[in-house]
C-alpha cells in the first residue's frame, strides 16, 4: 500500500493562489452546501469506508481538510487521495449529515474541468471505459475480460476470453449475445446519445484530460450523426 | 533490413518514425506511405482486440487519428504522421488485430496514405541510428517495459 504523503507544501510549484483558485471552484457548486456541516471527528465514515480497509485513504482526512479550508492540503488530497475512494457513500451515515464522498465528487470534478496531470494519471486506465461509455452508453464489455487486463478473474479467464463468442450466445436473451458492446443498442438511441454529448458540453471535459480519446469518440460521432443527417452538428 | 533492439523492442533502421506519436512510415513512392504502429506502441497497448481503421478517401492531418486501436482495458488513437489521404487500409486486421501485435512492422501495417507534401512531414519525422537514439531516451524516460519479441524479429536482417 502506498502512504498517503500529506506533507505541508508538497505542491510548491503550484503558487496558493491556484490551489486557493481552486478550492473556491469547489466551494461554488451549487451542492456545496448540502455536502459539509462540521466534524465530530467521530470516524464513523472511516470506520465504513471499503477504500479505507484498503488504501492509506481517509474520507474524515477530507472532510477536516474542506472544514478548516487548508488549501494546501486540499490540493495534495486533489491531486491524490480523491482517487482512491470507491464513490459508493457509505460515509453518508455521518451523524452530521456530512458526505465526504460528495465533497470527493466535486473535488473530482473540478480536478477534471482544471486538467489537473493528476486527473489524467488517474483517469488514464479507465480510457477504454469512458470511450464504451460515450460511444455506446454501455460501461463493461464482455471483451474487457482478457487474461491480461483481469488476471485476478482466476485461472479460466483464459478459456472464457477464449470462447466469450459461445459463452454469450448461451445467454437466453438475444440482445445480450454480444461482446463488444455488454447488450445491443439501438441506432435510435445511439443517436439521442450524441446530440446529448453534444448539448450538454460533456466533451469539453473530456478534452481537457485526453486528447487523443476525445478525438477518436468525437471522429466516430460526427461520422455517425452525419449519417442519421445531422450534418451541422460538430463537436469544434 | 538493418534493425537493432533496444529493450527488446525492435526498431528498423530503413524506417521513419513518428517518435512521440509512436508510429512508422515505409515510403512507397515520392507521395504514398504505408503507416503503422511500433513494436514499442503494440508493447504498450498490450494485446489488441480490435483495430478500426478510418475509411478510404478520408483525408487527415498530421496528429490526427487513422484508427483507433482497443485491448483489454485500453483504447486509443492512432495519430496519423503525415498529412494526407488514406489510399488503402489493411482488411485483415478487421478480423485479427493481433497482427499488429504479431507483426507491426509487416503485415500489421495500418493504413497507406496518399501525402500533400511529404518531404515536408520527413522533416518531422526520425530515421536510422538518430531513430534508435530517440527511442533509447523515450524507453528510458517513460520508463517503458521490455518489449516481447515480436514474430520474426530476429529475421530482419
Amino acid at each position: 500500500m502506498m502512504a498517503l504523503d500529506i506533507s505541508q507544501n508538497k505542491h510548491a510549484d503550484v503558487s496558493m493562489d491556484e490551489k486557493n483558485r481552486l478550492f473556491e471552484e469547489v466551494k461554488a457548486d451549487e451542492r456545496w452546501s448540502h455536502v459539509l456541516y462540521g466534524c465530530y471527528e467521530c470516524g464513523i465514515c472511516v470506520a465504513a469506508c471499503p477504500s479505507a480497509r484498503f488504501y492509506d485513504f481517509s474520507p474524515r482526512l477530507i472532510a477536516q481538510a474542506v472544514s478548516r479550508e487548508d488549501t494546501d492540503l486540499i490540493y495534495t488530497l486533489m491531486s491524490d487521495s480523491i482517487w482512491d475512494c470507491s464513490q459508493c457513500f457509505s460515509c453518508d451515515r455521518c451523524p452530521r449529515q456530512n458526505s465526504p464522498g460528495q465533497v470527493i465528487t466535486i473535488m473530482r470534478e473540478v480536478a477534471v474541468k482544471n486538467g489537473l496531470r493528476t486527473a489524467k494519471e488517474a483517469l488514464q486506465g479507465y480510457g477504454r471505459i469512458i470511450y464504451k461509455i460515450m460511444l455506446t452508453g454501455t460501461q463493461v464489455s464482455p471483451d474487457m475480460l482478457q487474461p491480461d487486463a483481469f488476471p485476478d478473474w482466476g485461472t479460466h479467464v483464459y478459456e472464457i476470453a477464449e470462447n466469450l463468442d459461445d459463452w454469450r450466445k448461451a445467454l437466453p436473451p438475444e440482445t445480450l449475445h454480444t461482446t463488444e458492446t455488454s447488450w445491443t443498442i439501438d441506432d435510435k438511441t445511439i443517436i439521442e446519445l450524441y446530440l446529448i454529448w453534444h448539448m450538454t458540453g460533456v466533451m469539453d471535459l473530456i478534452s481537457g484530460v485526453d486528447e487523443g480519446l476525445y478525438d477518436i469518440i468525437v471522429d466516430v460521432m460526427e461520422e455517425r450523426l452525419e449519417e442519421a443527417g445531422y450534418d451541422d452538428v460538430t463537436f469544434d | 533490413m538493418a534493425h537493432e533492439k533496444v529493450n527488446g523492442c525492435v526498431i528498423l533502421k530503413d524506417l521513419y518514425y513518428n517518435v512521440d506519436n509512436n508510429t512508422w512510415v515505409r515510403i512507397i513512392d515520392d507521395s504514398t506511405v504505408a503507416v503503422g504502429m511500433t513494436d514499442v506502441a503494440q508493447n504498450l497497448a498490450g494485446p489488441l482486440l480490435h483495430a478500426k481503421t478510418k475509411k478510404v478517401g478520408t483525408g487527415r492531418k498530421l496528429g490526427k487519428p487513422i484508427a483507433t486501436v482497443e485491448s483489454g482495458k485500453y483504447v486509443g488513437p492512432v495519430k496519423s504522421p503525415v498529412t494526407g489521404e488514406i489510399t488503402k487500409i489493411n482488411d485483415a486486421l478487421s478480423s485479427d488485430a493481433g497482427l499488429i501485435n504479431k507483426s507491426p512492422y509487416n503485415n500489421g501495417w495500418i493504413v497507406e496514405m496518399k501525402t500533400d507534401d511529404l518531404s515536408a512531414d520527413l522533416a518531422t519525422m526520425v530515421s536510422g541510428d538518430d531513430a534508435v537514439a530517440a527511442y533509447k531516451e523515450k524507453i528510458e524516460r517513460d520508463n517503458i517495459q521490455a518489449c516481447e519479441q515480436i514474430e520474426g524479429a530476429d529475421t530482419y536482417d
